[in-house]
């Protein structure tokens, strides 16, 4: 039996080690600035110029006249609630944790008082901890800008939640894809097959409702909608019509990579052998 | 004239070299070698899907009607195509090697620093696509109805977008002399072309200039099709080649000078 002085003792154990991680995260990444903007930001920032140049060209060509039953206004506030949820979920890929596995790095994972899967959420919490802040200023910018038109605080929260949420069902992915490293020579073929595959499915380019119907069908029973067009949706405050609850959706598929990782886990560990450790 | 055929006979028994090693090594990573394929044939896809996508909404975009788009799209994946089979890994391996302090052993071979760090990956599975991005190319040019002249230079301003953009890729590695970790300036490589995935005619004045003068990446796709669709003139041409012209001498400046600032990290 724990009494519950050891298992203060040993909640503040674990905290500390988890902050530790998110805290070496955080510096690592900001160590080399250029870098972590050209990285994390750079592309979100490019993809958001040439999504906002194209619907504001598109809709100038028609002369204003609605596209998809979305206004200009409404599609360029989608747009920058496409780059805010884009700062707040996909953030983590699996490179670093590819290379752990393909270059032996885990055989110190195995022996550390920390796993090897709590390291790498430790520095995606870490990675979080930026985003938020950064996708905190982008709402603000925006909104200054004029691409958003109004702000409600309910939206909003609701808006970051499931955001997060995704995030982390986004991390769940990559850390599943990453695990592919103890069978094959190269994980980032995958990452950029999910990625691209993502980027057309989850309404990053173009909101959902622009798909033919069978199409939009199709996708909205794959994880990819809950990656960007739901948080949209919810950050614009828009009714959604999908086939389960976000929250029970998102939850559903988190649990599903997540057994999946642990799968992968489990065999990849059965074959790792650690040549020259 | 017997010195420069001594020199192409010499550098092209050296590219067939790398063409041999890099397609003994492609063979021998089996599952990576097809999923490079299913990557590329995914991203075909997403690029006529999303010109599908927009099709199905408006008439026109611009300009140009669905044909003359979907001409843009299969004249944009035929340059990225080349680009991806002979070029894009070397990049990346640029990177590497420059942390590494591996262009050590590269500046001292007997050839043109930069044929040995840009020619030397070749990736073998993204050249069994050629039929598939080339034949796109030919269906949608009879598509749109291109003139026989067209026609004729179609190969010619396929390659000269291709230099341009390798041109231009050159030139912003070479920022990775300055730089600790490279990682980064690749991904800038893969934004700017990114921005070159769209007519010229969807960005506003401020970006078209700057993606036109300063870094160049609308002329590689949107000044060819626009010739070739005849919706711009014989001057978009003119663009072009004293784009390709300033990158090159930007490149044997910026190069010489950014070769100076390199410190081997092994040494």
């Amino acid at each position: 039996m724990i009494f519950p002085s050891s298992l203060s003792r040993l909640l503040s154990y674990e905290l500390k080690k988890w902050m530790a991680t998110i805290s070496l995260s955080i510096t690592q990444r900001l160590a080399y600035k250029v870098n972590f903007f050209l990285l994390f930001l750079g592309p979100m920032l490019v993809f958001f110029l040439v999504q906002y140049n194209l619907w504001h060209s598109l809709f100038l060509f028609r002369e204003g006249a609605p596209i998809g039953g979305y206004t200009r206004d409404e599609m360029i506030a989608y747009q920058g609630w496409v780059l805010v949820t884009a700062l707040l979920t996909q953030g983590f890929h699996s490179r670093d944790l590819a290379q752990d596995i393909r270059l032996g790095r885990i055989s110190s994972y195995l022996i550390y008082p920390f796993d090897f899967w709590q390291y790498h959420l430790g520095t995606f919490l870490g990675l979080q901890c930026i985003q938020l802040c950064i996708a905190t200023t982008a709402v603000a910018a925006l909104f200054f800008t004029g691409v958003f038109q109004e702000l409600s605080a309910t939206h909003l929260f609701l808006g970051v939640s499931v955001a997060l949420c995704a995030g982390l069902l986004w991390y769940l992915i990559q850390y599943a894809l990453g695990l592919f490293a103890f069978w094959i020579e190269q994980t980032w073929t995958l990452r950029v097959l999910f990625a691209l595959i993502a980027s057309f499915c989850s309404g990053a380019i173009f909101p959902l409702e622009l798909l033919p119907e069978w199409a939009r069908e199709i996708v909205l029973l794959s994880p990819f909608p809950y990656l960007t067009y739901v948080p949209v949706k919810t950050f614009l405050g828009a009714e959604l019509d999908l086939p389960l609850p976000a929250p029970v959706a998102l939850t559903f598929w988190s649990i599903v990579v997540w057994g999946c990782g642990k799968l992968l886990w489990n065999r990849g560990m059965r074959m790792y052998t650690a040549a020259g450790m | 004239m017997k010195n420069l055929r001594t020199q192409m006979q010499y550098y092209g028994t050296l590219y067939r070299s790398f063409f041999e090693l890099c397609a003994a090594e492609a063979l021998s990573f089996r599952t990576h070698f097809v999923l490079l394929i299913v990557v590329d044939l995914i991203f075909y896809g997403t690029m006529f899907g999303t010109a599908e996508v927009l099709y199905h909404h408006v008439e026109e975009i611009g300009p140009w009607n669905r044909s003359q788009f979907l001409f843009f799209v299969a004249f944009f994946l035929t340059v990225d195509q080349l680009h991806m089979t002979l070029f894009a890994m070397s990049f990346w391996e640029f990177s590497s090697d420059l942390r590494l302090g591996k262009l050590d052993f590269w500046l001292v071979k007997p050839a043109h620093i930069l044929f040995i760090v840009f020619f030397r990956h070749i990736r073998v599975a993204s050249l069994l696509l050629a039929p598939l991005v080339w034949g796109a190319l030919i269906f949608s040019g009879i598509q749109v109805g291109l003139s026989p002249l067209s026609w004729c230079m179609l190969p010619l301003l396929v390659l000269l977008s291709l230099a341009l953009l390798i041109t231009m890729e050159i030139l912003l590695s070479a920022a990775m002399f300055w730089t600790v970790e490279n990682d980064g300036i690749n991904f800038l490589r893969m934004q700017v072309q990114s921005v070159g995935r769209w007519p010229d005619f969807i960005y506003q004045y401020l970006f078209q200039k700057l993606f036109s003068v300063f870094i160049p990446i609308l002329l590689v796709t949107s000044a060819p099709v626009h010739y070739l669709l005849q919706t711009r003139g014989e001057e978009v041409l003119f663009f072009l080649l004293a784009a390709l012209l300033g990158m090159l001498f930007l490149v044997s400046k910026v190069w010489r000078y950014a070769l100076l600032r390199y410190e081997s990290a092994s040494s």
